[in-house]
């Protein structure tokens, strides 16, 4: 198999063009062509859909991707390029597990198929800002302390002493490793410091900030995992790779991150669901990744639960599943805020969506599209397990009927989708605990969800 | 071939991306003299405003708007020598200088903005992503710009946003920028906070709002 500095020599002598001329030129017209080819379709009568040979066409059209069009280099302006028995043989020899986490906390994070009653690795937490150290603690302890989370996201703090965190600065390197001890110190509280933290660095948009923060004196391990990230749509950077090259050398667990975006350069979501799907060999071959994490949004939303972007999910996801021994995390992005109704129908419609459709694991979906500064509570997360528990008792021909139900308690409403209230709003920063307010709130959402068929206990 | 039916090819080239069609149909516009300037207000342009409207709708994606100004550009590669050679103008509705900040590679938003202000008749310099402050500023000076865009899809890149404003203002030049601001995690409550003079939440509004800070609406 290619080791990562034979990649490295392909980003040095690939075929040589501008950004512009990979992206339309290449990536666009090849992509076209190839969802002609394989007749890719989007249905949007049905977006969990359950037919397993279109979901291996899909994957046989992302692997005849991946050859064709390669993976664009923007430090050097050349495709590190693959030829279709290089990709299969990364394939044939993906391990297909991930071994993450410390003493009672370890664990092998391994796949799943559609429609598996296994209950997925369960992903908690998020890496989205927080303004108040306090607040980032109870937080983190709050989602240390569901049973059943497997690994943790951890949040990413905005300022040190009032200076804000700018990308690639001295500061962006504080922020980085005061977070992290703040999340063991957190992870300790709730008596989990073994739990895999699998966001790693959350605070950090440079290569430095990541290396620095990981000194194993700031409190990681090897078996914690960092996100190296490919850029949208099938490129990468000196940044990402000089995070794997550190990370190889340690060999510390390196996730590969991807974000295909429906209707920029991937098109509609049959061009989506190939790209979605030729990521996972993305992160394989080039990131090279001992799990992947994946969030599809919608470039015009910003959220992965419109309808075409939920089919996105699960038709690649089917894909993978049955064809790409990568252990994947699958996120997704919510409309709606916190202490909304809308939030939980969508994060509902793709945890059903993507459990069903033998997603190895599922992320606790992050509110307001992971925009909003503060904008998350521990109670999705607690919700959001629950659910995904609940989807993992279904298969996809129930899930697509329950999907159908929640779009159309939210489906119109996306574009103008509430924002929803802070943590600050819904908890005591003191004490940590919900108000009586929004606990009935979820309380209602929960019956209403349980009442539409969703199995929760 | 008649006069309406070389506009109504210059609209379809671009309403279709197809760059072949445009290059033909200038050269028949300019064979048959069809005044270029008409060639581009009642054909490309038309075309242009379709796509765009379904770019906005959500029927078309970014590789149909991106395929629509090729042909543009293709047709205009034609028109334009002859607007210039009969000493005439397309209306300008002024310059942007468009690019991603400090820290941030992200593309993609930045692409799409820079398109839809390029064919809604706006001169746009695109520097790129991952610009430096100074930088910013020095090209668009250089650029002669009316106005300054700013992209950010990050939180922590979103301060670099804030700081070309003080910078600007710093070297006493904020007064001859008009700043617009825009990205993910952006909204109208950040640029004011910032003292931004706009922010468009799509790329449709962003070419609204730049046309309504240089006072060219309608």
């Amino acid at each position: 198999m290619l080791n990562f500095l034979d990649i490295f020599e392909r980003a040095l002598q690939g075929p040589i063009m501008t950004e512009q001329d990979f992206d339309m030129k290449v990536f666009v017209p090849t992509l076209r062509k190839i969802v002609k080819e394989y007749g890719i379709r989007y249905d949007k009568e049905n977006p969990v859909p359950s037919n397993d040979d279109q979901a291996d066409n899909l994957f046989e059209a992302a692997v005849a991707l991946m050859e064709q069009v390669g993976v664009y280099c923007q430090d050097t302006n050349r495709v590190i390029q693959f030829g279709r028995e290089e990709i299969l043989e990364a394939v044939k020899e993906a391990p297909g597990r991930c071994w993450a986490g410390e003493g009672k906390e370890s664990g092998v994070f391994g796949m799943r198929k559609p429609d598996d009653r296994k209950v997925p690795w369960l992903h908690v937490g998020s890496g989205i800002v927080s303004t108040a150290e306090e607040m980032m603690t109870n937080l983190i302890e709050a989602y240390g302390s569901i049973a059943e989370a497997d690994s943790i996201s951890i949040s990413a703090l905005d300022s040190v002493r009032g200076i804000p965190v700018m990308a690639g600065s001295p500061v962006e390197i504080y922020a980085a490793i005061r977070g992290i001890k703040i999340g063991r110190e957190a992870l300790r509280r709730a008596g989990r410091p073994g739990l895999p933290i699998m966001n790693l660095i959350s605070t950090a948009a440079a290569a430095v900030t990541t290396i620095a923060a990981s000194a194993p004196q700031f409190g990681l391990r090897p078996t914690d995992g960092w996100l190296v990230g490919a850029i949208s749509e099938l490129k990468i950077d000196f940044g990402a790779m000089n995070k794997t090259a550190y990370l190889l050398n340690w060999g510390a667990n390196v996730g590969a991150e991807s974000s295909p975006i429906l209707g920029g350069y991937c098109g509609g979501p049959a061009g989506t669901a190939v790209v979605s799907t030729a990521y996972f060999l993305m992160g394989l071959l080039v990131q090279r990744g001992s799990y992947q994490l994946t969030f599809p949004v919608h470039f015009r939303h910003g959220c992965s639960t419109t309808r075409d972007v939920l089919w996105t999910v699960s038709a690649s996801c089917q894909a993978a599943s049955r064809n790409i021994p990568m252990p994947v995390i699958w996120l997704g992005y919510i409309a709606g805020g916190p202490n909304t109704k809308m939030y939980f129908y969508e994060a509902a419609a793709h945890l059903l969506s993507a459990v069903t459709s033998g997603a190895p694991s599922v992320q606790t979906p992050h509110p307001a599209k992971a925009v909003k500064v503060d904008g998350i509570t521990p109670m999705e997360a607690k919700l959001g397990v629950e659910l995904a528990t609940a989807a993992s008792k279904l298969d996809r021909g129930q899930a697509n009927e329950l999907v159908l139900r929640l779009l159309e308690k939210y489906e119109s409403q996306i574009d103008a989708a509430p924002t929803g209230s802070t943590y600050q709003e819904c908890y005591d920063l003191a004490t940590g605990r919900p108000s009586q307010e929004y606990l009935r709130l979820c309380a209602e959402v929960r019956e209403e969800l349980a009442g539409i068929g969703i199995p929760l206990e | 071939m008649d006069k309406t039916q070389i506009l109504e090819n210059l609209a379809h080239a671009a309403i279709e991306g197809d760059e072949d069609l445009a290059r033909e149909s200038a050269e028949q516009a300019l064979s048959n003299q069809i005044d270029p300037l008409e060639a581009v207000e009642q054909g490309l342009s038309k075309g242009m405003a379709v796509v765009g409207a379904r770019f906005e709708s959500g029927e078309a994606f970014l590789p149909e708007l991106l395929m629509a100004a090729g042909a543009f550009d293709a047709a205009m590669e034609i028109l334009q020598p002859e607007i210039e050679a009969q000493k005439k103008e397309i209306t300008k509705l002024g310059t942007v200088l468009i690019g991603t900040v400090k820290g941030d590679v992200h593309s993609i938003g930045k692409n799409v903005v820079a398109t839809v202000l390029g064919t809604s008749g706006f001169d746009v310099v695109d520097i790129g992503v991952d610009n430096a402050t100074l930088d910013i500023i020095q090209e668009a000076k250089k650029a002669k710009a009316d106005v300054i865009a700013l992209s950010s899809l990050m939180t922590t890149t979103m301060p670099a946003q804030r700081e070309v404003i003080e910078v600007l203002e710093e070297m006493s030049l904020r007064d001859k920028f008009l700043v617009m601001v825009g990205g993910g995690p952006v909204n109208q409550e950040w640029a004011d906070e910032i003292g931004a003079d706009g922010y468009g939440k799509s790329a449709v509004q962003a070419a609204e709002v730049a046309r309504r800070l240089l006072g060219r609406e309608g």
